[in-house]
């Protein structure tokens, strides 16, 4: 571990605030920069490549972070790691989220604990892999291991449809409270 | 109870600007008032406050539990349909509250009667609870006020644990409307207190929340808003254009919805329905109820959801009014009216203090008054503070 153990903070002046850190169990598994790499892979066979690279690019519309506009997810992912997802905002707007720069297996079909993926790459660390949920899984392709808390399956990400729809009765009537 | 006058801590303002009280004087009308405070017994405080305010709480539960299970109600308190079960769910999940202000009049001697209680939205918190604290402190060093008062003022210390109790998982959203200095200051305020819970929290205005294809809310980082305090009244989320989203978005509100039929003026018939006699109630019907008759020619006329004391009357007949303010201009009414038996507030030296007793998590926890020139206590009225002495 190269982080601190733990850290002591005091907040608001009210008291201190122990934060320890844990080591977490990892659990072997496989990452690629796309199918080439995996089908390169002489340990891995091709069903098993294709099989969850599809898994990983159908899930990636639904689990990618969201963005209403792309200059904000280009601060998070970098210039021109962007697209638009499939999405429309109630108003006819775009959503945008980052580029799958990669996924994630596990090491055998149908008996491991890591959910097929998909991986993206943040613009303040370039270098290593990130699941869906913002979980650092490393630099290194091919075997791998990652914390368990990684491996598992990605939420699907929301996107805001419509903002604005709260606020009408406080510029008609004033102060909320009394 | 007496009220005293007394100097002011030399560069009040200057403290309260450090203790980040920005709007102690909005529009540069005074509104925190240090040149005199009020004066209670212990028994006054224990007796005639406290103890009642915990027993009206009691009863404003059996309130709820009645409306709950009968839509009639909902529909006296003009409670919009949709929102019927969702608000009898939040209170069969006896989904948690945070806080509330019982209003009283009281004068020292005789029952404290309640005028109203505000249950979803009230403010003064942060002055009641963290700067007539710091005052009563800072006068007693100075030697303003006799050395050995104390104040009915735990709130503070209630809110923080009360939040380290909600069972907040993740982040605690915190949201007022855009424009209003004084609510922002009181959601600022909330929000240091869940901090001291150790909460993770986020301020958003309301206008700025979104909803996401599932009809979830979202922050404006496209984050799901899990729990949100809210310092916006329930029957304006109710009405408005998201509103419908709220019972199927999954998103849990402090304060609950439940508490829409409380904050409701219609809640202080239905106490007096069920309640009728109780000492620290005053005789009050639905102004359609043939009853409201009985409360002859001198009654105060309520609208059902209004705040700051707009479009309430004083009908009077016995009296010349003298000056005071008997209709407030404002936009409420349109749900319908209580009328509520005429108890005027005490004056003090021309002052009519409004005595507000401050709940958290349903237990008595503070005192706040607030005094204005007239009867009806409106936007304009000063906060005054208060001691404990024998």
């Amino acid at each position: 571990m190269k982080r601190s153990k733990s850290i002591a903070l005091v907040m608001m002046g009210a008291g201190s605030l122990l934060l320890t850190a844990c080591e977490e169990p990892t659990v072997e598994a496989r990452v690629y920069d796309g199918i080439g790499q995996c089908l390169d892979d002489p340990a891995m066979d091709a069903a098993a490549c294709e099989e969850n690279f599809r898994a990983a690019q159908q899930q990636h519309a639904a689990v990618a972070p969201k963005y209403n506009d792309q200059a904000a997810c280009e601060a998070d992912f970098g210039a021109d790691q962007c697209e638009p997802a499939p999405y429309r905002t109630e108003g006819g707007g775009s959503v945008f989220m980052p580029l799958m720069m990669g996924y994630m297996m596990g090491s055998m079909m149908g008996r491991s604990s890591v959910a097929a993926q998909p991986l993206y790459r943040s613009a303040d660390d370039p270098k290593a892999y990130r699941t869906a949920d913002n979980r650092n899984v490393g630099a290194a392709t091919g075997k791998t291991t990652v914390a368990r808390s990684a491996a598992a399956s990605p939420a699907a990400k929301p996107y805001t449809v419509s903002r604005g729809g709260f606020g009408a009765s406080a510029r008609t009537l004033g102060a909320a409270s009394g | 109870m007496q009220r005293v006058r007394v100097a002011e801590r030399e560069g009040w303002r200057a403290i309260a600007h450090e203790h980040g009280f920005s709007f102690h004087s909005p529009e540069g009308e005074p509104y925190w008032d240090e040149s005199a405070y009020y004066r209670f017994t212990l028994k006054e405080i224990e007796d005639d406050l406290e103890a009642p305010a915990e027993e009206l709480e009691k009863l404003c539960f059996a309130v709820v539990e009645r409306a709950v299970a009968d839509e009639e109600v909902l529909k006296r308190l003009a409670i919009p349909e949709p929102f019927w079960d969702h608000i009898a769910e939040s209170w069969r999940r006896q989904d948690r509250n945070l806080y509330g202000r019982l209003d009283f009049s009281y004068g020292g001697g005789g029952p404290a009667k309640l005028l109203e209680y505000n249950a979803d939205t009230p403010t003064t918190l942060y002055e009641s609870a963290v700067f007539q604290w710091t005052w009563l402190e800072q006068a007693m060093e100075q030697g303003l006020i006799p050395a050995g008062c104390d104040q009915f003022n735990s709130i503070h210390e209630r809110l923080v644990h009360a939040l380290g109790r909600f069972g907040i998982f993740g982040t605690l959203h915190l949201a007022c409307a855009g424009d209003s200095a004084e609510d922002r200051g009181t959601v600022e305020y909330i929000e240091d207190c869940a901090r001291q819970a150790g909460v993770d929290t986020k301020f958003l205005f309301m206008e700025d929340i979104g909803v996401d294809r599932d009809g979830h809310f979202t922050d404006l980082d496209d984050r799901l808003i899990a729990t949100l305090f809210k310092l916006y009244p329930w029957e304006w989320i109710m009405a408005e254009v998201f509103g419908r989203q709220v019972p199927a978005s999954g998103t849990r509100f402090i304060e609950p919805p439940w508490k829409a039929v409380l904050s409701n003026k219609g809640a202080l018939a239905l106490l007096w329905e069920m309640f009728e006699g109780h000492p620290n109630l005053l005789p009050t019907y639905f102004a359609e109820d043939a009853r409201a008759a009985e409360l002859g020619d001198a009654y105060v006329r309520k609208p059902l959801l209004s705040r700051e004391g707009r479009n309430i009357a004083i009908v009077d007949h016995g009296h010349t009014t003298s000056g005071l303010a008997t209709a407030n201009d404002g936009p409420y009414g349109a749900e319908g009216y209580v009328v509520q038996a005429l108890h005027p507030l005490p004056s003090f030296d021309g002052n009519y203090p409004m005595l507000g007793c401050w709940l958290v998590a349903s237990e008595a926890a503070g005192l706040g008054i607030r005094e204005d020139r007239t009867l009806i206590t409106t936007d304009k009225a000063r906060f005054i503070p208060h001691v404990i002495l024998e």
